[in-house]
């Protein structure tokens, strides 16, 4: 794993603790790609032979592959892995965490002290349910779960788990996404020249911060409705001398004035939220945004246009890994979400774009400035990592 | 350290057994933490071994001041890598030698056929 970052919040990890962080994430990287990498082949070589005998005809949907699938001694070993390993990312971090706190809360005050950019926090958002309910991918206390005053800690614990998930494989600054998003609209819509952008569900602010550095004469604003991650979000933007104004708010009722954006993006938040939430997220972002700004969300793939096997595969974290909308979400047909909210069809676009990081510049500037991409297999899927996402001109 | 905050969960559901025994899932769930265990460990050891090379003596204070550059950091990933890959080899070598279904099938008349008098 290649270095994080540094910044003013990152906590310091004794010896061991830095030793078992690396050695998380090397094991992730194993049980994800040497041992999940055999799944198709168990899955064509024994499980779908066995199905079409047993039933006569092949699986039908994602539903019957994980039937057949979970019962398979190969797949049940792969995702007890999985599942302890993602329990034991978390594991690695919170020690370091609970021993930083006191002192993290004082630091993050002291970043907001002469901010270059701003933070709002407004303590009468309430905690939707579907952040308070559930640890979201088994991280625990979720996003919002705050201890003491100026609390940071659940901030702290996303920043430095996310990292270790993805093995750094998003980049120092864990923006892999939001930077190829930043960086595929900039070369796609040279004449996009946004004044004012939003993020949507920011958490630590990973994902809008390249839109600093790519957008620099834009003002940047993120929302979110947990305090801790946005105390966190704004003291990590100052730390790197990025102007960020961080706002405590809920996406489905914002307090921005209407038409005050050019452009609103979020980057994986949709399918952390629900059904009824997302329509009322579509439907502010369509409220806030100016007449010809664009609205763009990168998200997971959609199920529908895979084969069973592949949609199986992307929705085992919404059955094993405490992500209660994720199947509901990979499911839902965002271009007609968008209809109706109003956004026209001819004004509907998708983004697919090759991972920043991971592909070669000109085969990135190609996919954004070419005919739409179409990769076989994208996101964690991916031989080649591409990330995807659903936008709409106002 | 009364005042130490504890970071716990929220609600996490029922935790899954995959297989029909669930101890087998918790067997699982501790050789991986073993496993992690002996990698800090075998690391502890490196750092000494560094810091007596290039010093011949140390404190422990030395041991936990040691941060690994990124030369140590990539080689102690390939040494990861193959403890990681010699650990569970057991379950990827079922990868490696995937038998499919026709072919156990094609097997079993094999025999049959080997079998006639």
């Amino acid at each position: 794993m290649a270095p994080q970052a540094h910044h003013d919040l990152m906590v310091d990890t004794t010896h061991d603790e830095h030793a078992l962080q690396s050695y998380v994430s090397n094991l992730r990287m194993y049980i994800l790609n040497e041992i999940g990498g055999g799944l198709s082949s168990v899955y064509e070589g024994r499980v779908k032979p066995a199905f079409e005998k047993r039933a006569g005809h092949a699986p039908q949907d994602e539903h019957d592959v994980r039937h057949a699938m979970m019962a398979d001694p190969y797949c049940r070993t792969w995702s007890t892995m999985m599942r302890s390993c993602q329990e034991m990312i978390w594991d690695s971090i919170i020690p370091s965490i609970e021993r930083a706190q006191p002192e993290l809360n004082i630091e993050a005050t002291r970043l907001a002290e002469h901010p270059k950019g701003s933070m709002t926090l407004d303590p009468n958002v309430k905690i939707p349910r579907y952040v308070s309910a559930s640890d979201i991918h088994l991280m625990p206390g979720n996003y919002h779960s705050e201890r003491g005053a100026n609390d940071v800690s659940q901030g702290a614990l996303y920043d430095r788990g996310v990292y270790v998930y993805a093995a750094g494989n998003g980049g120092p600054y864990g923006d892999s996404i939001g930077r190829s998003l930043a960086q595929h609209l900039k070369i796609r819509f040279p004449d996009l020249q946004p004044e004012r952008i939003l993020d949507v569900g920011c958490t630590v602010g990973h994902n809008v911060m390249p839109f600093v550095d790519v957008y620099p004469d834009a003002d940047i604003h993120a929302i979110d409705v947990s305090a801790p991650v946005i105390r966190y979000a704004h003291g990590r933007a100052e730390s790197f001398g990025k102007p960020m104004h961080l706002h405590q708010m809920n996406g489905e009722r914002m307090t921005f004035e209407d038409e005050s954006f050019d452009l609103v993006m979020s980057v994986v938040t949709f399918h952390e939220t629900s059904h009824t939430a997302m329509k009322n997220i579509i439907a502010e972002c369509k409220r806030v945004l100016k007449p010809g700004g664009l609205m763009i969300h990168m998200e997971l793939p959609r199920t529908a246009e895979m084969d069973p096997f592949d949609a199986f595969y992307i929705d085992w974290d919404s059955y094993y890994n405490n992500e209660p909308f994720y199947q509901a979400f990979t499911s839902t047909d965002m271009k007609a979400a968008y209809m109706d909210a109003g956004f026209k069809e001819e004004n509907y676009i998708e983004v697919m774009t090759p991972d920043i990081y991971a592909a070669p510049f000109d085969t990135f500037e190609a996919a954004a400035s070419g005919p739409e991409t179409k990769a076989k297999r994208y996101g964690r899927l991916g031989e080649s990592i591409h990330w995807t996402g659903w936008g709409a001109w106002k | 350290m009364s005042d130490k905050i504890k970071i716990t969960p929220v609600n996490r559901g029922k935790r899954p057994a995959f297989f029909d025994d669930p101890a087998i899932d918790q067997l699982m769930a501790i050789v991986m933490s073993m496993s992690a265990e002996m990698s800090v460990l075998y690391d502890r050891v490196d750092t000494i071994e560094r810091l007596l090379d290039n010093k011949g003596t140390l404190s422990r204070d030395d041991i936990e001041a040691f941060r690994p550059d990124q030369d140590t950091e990539d080689e102690r990933n390939v040494r990861r890598n193959e403890y990681i890959a010699r650990l569970f080899r057991i379950i990827h070598e079922e990868r490696e030698s995937l038998v499919s279904h026709d072919k156990m099938d094609e097997y079993n008349e094999l025999m049959d056929e080997l079998a006639k008098p």
